[in-house]
Parts: structure tokens; sequence; C-alpha cells
């Protein structure tokens, strides 16, 4: 039996109406599922360290459209990019910047889907799942409203900036889905960007499915700048086949508590993918990313660095698994984790773990944390830089090499600046 | 210029440095040499702010204020430089980010305008010149992938680029060959002025062929136990260390 605490949480988020442009079987699944599913708590191993409470306190309204008009403070500078914004989860098309589409993509609203689009996206949808962080995604398949498909049928040169303001008064939840379907040869750059107008408590519950066909590229960086009061689950599912590289990007500058799902289905040989990830987390901040990547054919090549600098009373979780498969012969797979904390009561707790049924590999993984090195920030203060300044500067270095890779040269600039300023003015 | 009285000094509660004096005036280069675990190092971290020592008794003044109460960066804003013994590796920022925070921090502190992007940039060229850096590694991160000779070159150069009044520096000779012994002491030759001033510390006279001092001090155990002129350290080069344990015991 469903415990009561469980069917309460997701009977909040039951919406008045569905979009009926979605494949109802994929929903139907879903609900179904959502009548035995049980919220996870930290007895459950893969939860330890993402304890739901900040979530569970809450009483959450689904979400309303409102408007902005200060969309500059959430744009990046001198991004050319085509800006989709979604403000509560409901997108703007007045703040929206979509010039010109180039003829190798198309964009679609979730809640716009028809005709051949809408049949390609069945094909797809719904067909990646993962038993880690269900009853998420199930509510979302059940209940998600809104959301992107972005088909990109060759080289795609403007990138595409899926923008998420949440703009609430009250306590307010977004179910957003995603689905991104790279074709052979093709090559997208896409940046999701979440960001909060105020510290109201949010709960957004994101899921993108992501399919990356033979010999096609993905550019994906996420970078999460919610306030003080943004909690959120993301499940980020990526099937590749071969001879296809993705390169992802999770970067987590704000929000309250985060747990980010990020999983890698590697099923053709000779695939390339890159896991990258910075978290910068300050005051009560918690966030947990877990990650996985299956390979399951020979000759990949899976590269995961994660950093995290960690100040006042933050929590860190990473969890990281490469599991290759028996016949995924010369797999190359390596995995790093490296924290600094600042200050003696922020904590991290990481994991990483490798499963490997293959012979002929080459895997390695590490983990450290350790303390902002104090023989460098000696040398630079020796050098006239005072202490918070230097410590900026090392702090900068040590975050940045995260952003190693990422081809949109303005998003690196922006990006490069949060990491410097993120800290200013702590000196612990 | 510098004025060390009675300097007590100890890490992890260990005394190191027990009762050290010393006066230096502008235009003079002292030599301190002793063996090795008689505080030579420490001196040189003390003066430079570093703050696993803790000092205990005695007083520091540079152009007549209290060092001992200013932080790292104020003592290289009044003109305080070290050659460090072991230059740091600083893997992500580049030696040019490098160089700019630190001379535009030391031109701040002197309440001076920041170099524009042009000045610096020359003046960078042009002090490269002075060590024979090679453009290759200023545009990597700080010290990374230097060899020992390349990293003490460029804490002359850095040196250099900062012209303090007073140049402290620790061991800068061990690790270098002959050529590139040749390279540092030119260059600090160089930039010997009168209103500038050098602590060399060595263990060896073998760097002071080249930086000709006109003071000579041996360190042992904490303290200065003999000081005199340059014929002091050819002095201890024939007789070794242990003739002046002796001397100091009889």
């Amino acid at each position: 039996m469903q415990s009561t605490k469980t069917k309460e949480f997701i009977q909040q988020f039951q919406p008045q109406t569905l979009p009926t442009s979605l494949p109802n079987e994929v929903r139907e699944l879903a609900m179904s599922a959502l009548n035995i599913l049980e919220l996870p708590t930290t007895k459950w191993e893969e939860w330890k360290y993402s304890n739901l409470r900040p979530i569970l306190k809450h009483q959450f309204q689904p979400a309303n459209h409102a408007e902005i008009d200060n969309l500059a403070a959430y744009l990046i500078p001198d991004f050319e990019a085509n800006v989709l914004v979604f403000v509560n989860g409901v997108y703007s098309k007045s703040l929206s910047q979509i010039g010109e589409l180039e003829d190798t993509v198309s964009v679609t609203l979730l809640s716009e889907l028809e005709g051949e689009t809408a049949a390609v996206f069945s094909d797809y949808y719904g067909k990646i799942t993962s038993p880690e962080g269900q009853i998420f995604s199930a509510l979302n398949t059940a209940y998600a409203a809104e959301g992107v498909f972005i088909h990109a049928k060759g080289v795609v040169e403007r990138p595409i900036h899926l923008l998420h303001i949440q703009h609430a008064t009250a306590a307010q939840s977004v179910q957003m889905r995603n689905l991104f379907l790279v074709e052979k040869h093709a090559k997208v750059k896409v940046l999701e960007s979440f960001h909060s107008s105020n510290d109201t408590p949010s709960f957004r519950n994101a899921v993108t499915e992501i399919f990356v066909k033979e010999n096609a590229g993905l550019e994906y960086v996420k970078l999460q700048e919610e306030g003080e009061a943004g909690m959120m689950v993301d499940q980020t599912e990526i099937s590749q086949a071969s001879d296809s590289r993705v390169k992802t990007y999770t970067l987590s500058m704000g929000g309250n508590w985060i747990r980010n799902n990020l999983h890698f289905h590697l099923k053709g040989p000779n695939t390339e993918s890159v896991l990258n990830g910075l978290y910068m987390l300050k005051d009560n901040q918690h966030v947990d990313n877990h990650s996985l990547v299956h390979h399951f054919a020979p000759n990949s090549y899976s590269n995961e660095l994660y950093k995290g600098i960690l100040g006042g009373k933050s929590t860190a979780a990473f969890r990281g698994k490469i599991h290759v498969h028996q016949p995924a012969q010369k797999t190359n797979a390596y995995q790093s984790n490296r924290n600094i904390l600042l200050t003696d009561t922020a904590s991290v707790n990481t994991k990483p773990q490798l499963e490997i049924y293959a012979d002929d590999v080459k895997c390695s993984h590490g983990a450290t944390t350790g303390r902002i090195e104090e023989e460098a920030l000696f040398y630079l203060r020796a050098r006239g830089v005072p202490m918070e300044e230097a410590q900026q500067l090392l702090i900068h270095a040590f975050g940045a090499e995260t952003l190693d890779g990422i081809t949109m040269d303005a998003v690196v600039g922006y990006i490069d600046q949060l990491i410097t300023a993120r800290f200013a003015g702590i000196t612990d | 210029m510098l004025s060390i009285k009675n300097l007590h000094a100890s890490i992890d509660d260990k005394a190191i440095l027990k009762g050290l004096n010393l006066e230096m005036k502008a235009g003079e280069v002292h030599a301190i040499m002793g063996p090795n675990g008689s505080g030579k190092s420490t001196l040189a971290s003390v003066l430079a702010g570093k703050e696993d020592y803790e000092v205990t008794e005695g007083e520091v003044l540079y152009h007549g204020k209290d060092m001992l109460d200013m932080a790292p960066e104020e003592r290289a804003g009044e003109g305080l430089f070290l050659a460090f013994q072991y230059p740091v590796e600083i893997p992500g920022v580049s030696m040019v980010n490098f160089m700019r925070a630190s001379l535009n921090s030391i031109r701040e502190y002197r309440k001076q305008e920041p170099l524009s992007a042009g000045q610096f940039l020359k003046l960078m060229r042009e002090k490269k010149e002075i060590v024979n850096l090679d453009d290759k590694l200023l545009k990597r991160a700080v010290n990374e992938g230097f060899s020992g000779g390349e990293k003490k070159r460029n804490e002359i150069f850095q040196m250099a680029m900062l012209e303090p009044s007073l140049v402290l520096m620790d061991e800068t000779d061990s690790g270098l060959d002959i050529d590139a012994l040749r390279i540092v002491s030119d260059a600090v030759n160089q930039f010997r002025s009168k209103d500038n001033a050098f602590l060399v510390i060595t263990h060896y006279q073998r760097l002071l062929e080249y930086i000709v001092p006109d003071f000579v001090h041996v360190l042992s155990e904490g303290k200065i136990v003999r000081s005199g002129g340059k014929e002091l350290a050819l002095e201890l080069e024939e007789k070794g260390y242990d003739w002046l344990k002796e001397g100091v015991g009889a």
C-alpha cells in the first residue's frame, strides 16, 4: 500500500487539465506507476544524502502564467542564440527571441505538437527509463504540461537557449519536459538556464530525454541559478548511437536544494561523452549529483569531471557510476570528483564507483576534498594580491576547468564571471 | 630601511629564531649564511608574513613601520619582495593574470593608477628580456611545468616587474646551473641601486661571487653569531660551518 504521505505529495501536483498533444498511453502508464511508487527516503542508498524534507514541508500550487518586465537581467550578454523564455513553466511568446530558425532544426512546444512532428515525437517520448528517481520522472510524465521538442536534422549553427524564470508570490511547482532528437550527422548546442525573480519557494521537476544518433553531436549546458528557495529534481537521460559525441555541463550556482540525475546510455561503439559539473554552494544550499554511464558497446570514451566549492553550511553529494558491460571492450572511462571546502561547517559526500564486466578496458576514478591551497594563497599574497582577491583567483582557477570544451564563448564568459563573483565578500 | 631587534619566532611551539638582530640600510646587500636548520628560511618566511610562524618576541621595523602587524600583501605593497626558495605552481592562473593582479594590487596600495593593458604588456615584454624568460612560459599557468631554473628566473622576473625596495632571496641559487646563476645575478646587479637593499640567504658561497655582498652574517641556532665583510663568506667556504661552532664555543 502506498503511504499517505506519498499520496498527498502526488496529489498536490495534479493539474486541472492535461495537454491533449502528448501521447496518452505513456501518460497512463506513468499515472498507474504513481499509484504504487513511494517517495524515497534517506534509507535508500541512492537517496542517502538527499533528504526530501525541504520539499515536503511546502504545499505547492501548480504554476500560473506570469509576465516579467526585466528579461535583460536573465539574458547572457552577447550570446547570439534563439531564446525560448518560460515564466513559471509557461512559454512566453512575447519575451522569446527567435530569429529565423535554420532549416536544419525544428523547435516545437509540447503543447503545440501536431501532425508529422507529433508522430516523430511519439517514437521517442518516454522511451528511456531509469529506475533511479522513478517517482519524480513518473510524476513528470503524468503531469508535465509544457516543454520543448528540439529536432536537429543537420548542423545547427545558432545555439538554442531555454531560459526558465520562476516568478511567483506563493510556493509553486513546475513540471517541465524536454526531448532532444539529434539526427545522424546533425549537431546542436543547447543552453538551459534556470532563474528566479525572488525567493518564493518553488519546486521544479524536470525530465529531459535526449537521443543522439550516429555521428551526431550535442553540447548541452545546464545552468542552475535559481534563488534561495528554489528546489529542483532534474532527470536527464541521454542515449548515444555509434560515433556520436555528447558534452554535458551541469553547473549549480544557485538554488536551495538540487538533485541531478544524469544518465548516459552509450549504445553504439566509438562514442565520446564528456560529463562536467561544477557546484559552488553557500549558506544552506544542497546539491546532490548522481551520474551513471552505461558503456554497452566497444571503443567508447567517457570522461567525467565534477568539482565543488562549498562555503557556509552547504552540503553536497556526488555519486558517479561507470558501468562497463561485457561487450564494451576497449572502453576508456574516467571519473573524478574534486572539492574545496571553504568552511568547517560545509560538507561533501562523494562516492565514485566502477562496475566492470569487460576485461580489456581503461578506467579510473578518484575523489579529493581539501582546502584552498595555503601555499598558493601565500604566494599570491606575498606578491601583493589581497586575501580576498587571491582566494577568488584560486577559486576561479579551480572551478573554471569544468568549462573546458564549451564552444559557446559568451556562455563561458558569463559563467566565468559568475565563478569569480560567487564568493566575493566571503573571507572566512 | 630594515631593523630587526631581538626576533624570536617558532613553529608548532618549536623555537627557531632566538633573538636575531639585523640592521640594513638602503643600497646595501647583506648575505645570511648558515648550516641547514639554522633558521635561514624561517627568517625569510617570518619577514614575508607567513602565518605558520608565530613571532613570540622582538620587533621588525621596515621604513620605520612595524612590519609584523602587516598582512603579507601589505608588506608587498610597502616594497618587500620574497624570491621563494620553492616557487609555487598555481594551475589555472595564467602568468599574465597573476602578474597583472599582483602589479595592480601593489599600485593600488600605493595609490597609483592601474596600468592599462597596453602599458602592462609592454612592461612584461621589457622585463622578461632581463632574465631571458621564454614567451611560452609567460603563456602558461604560474610556474606550471617550469624547470627548477625557470622557476627561479621567474622569481627574478617578478622582482623586476614589481621594483621592490627590499628583496629577500631565499636560496635562490639552489637548483641553478652556472648559466642560470649568471642570468639571475646579472639581473639582480642591474637592479641594485642606492635606493634598494638585498638580503641574500644562501647555504653556499658560490652565489656571493656573483652578487657581492657588503656584509655577511652567519646564522646558527636562530641567532647571528658572526658578522663581517665579504671575506667572511670565503672563510666559511674554506673551513666549513663546524669551525664556527667551535669558534663560538671557545
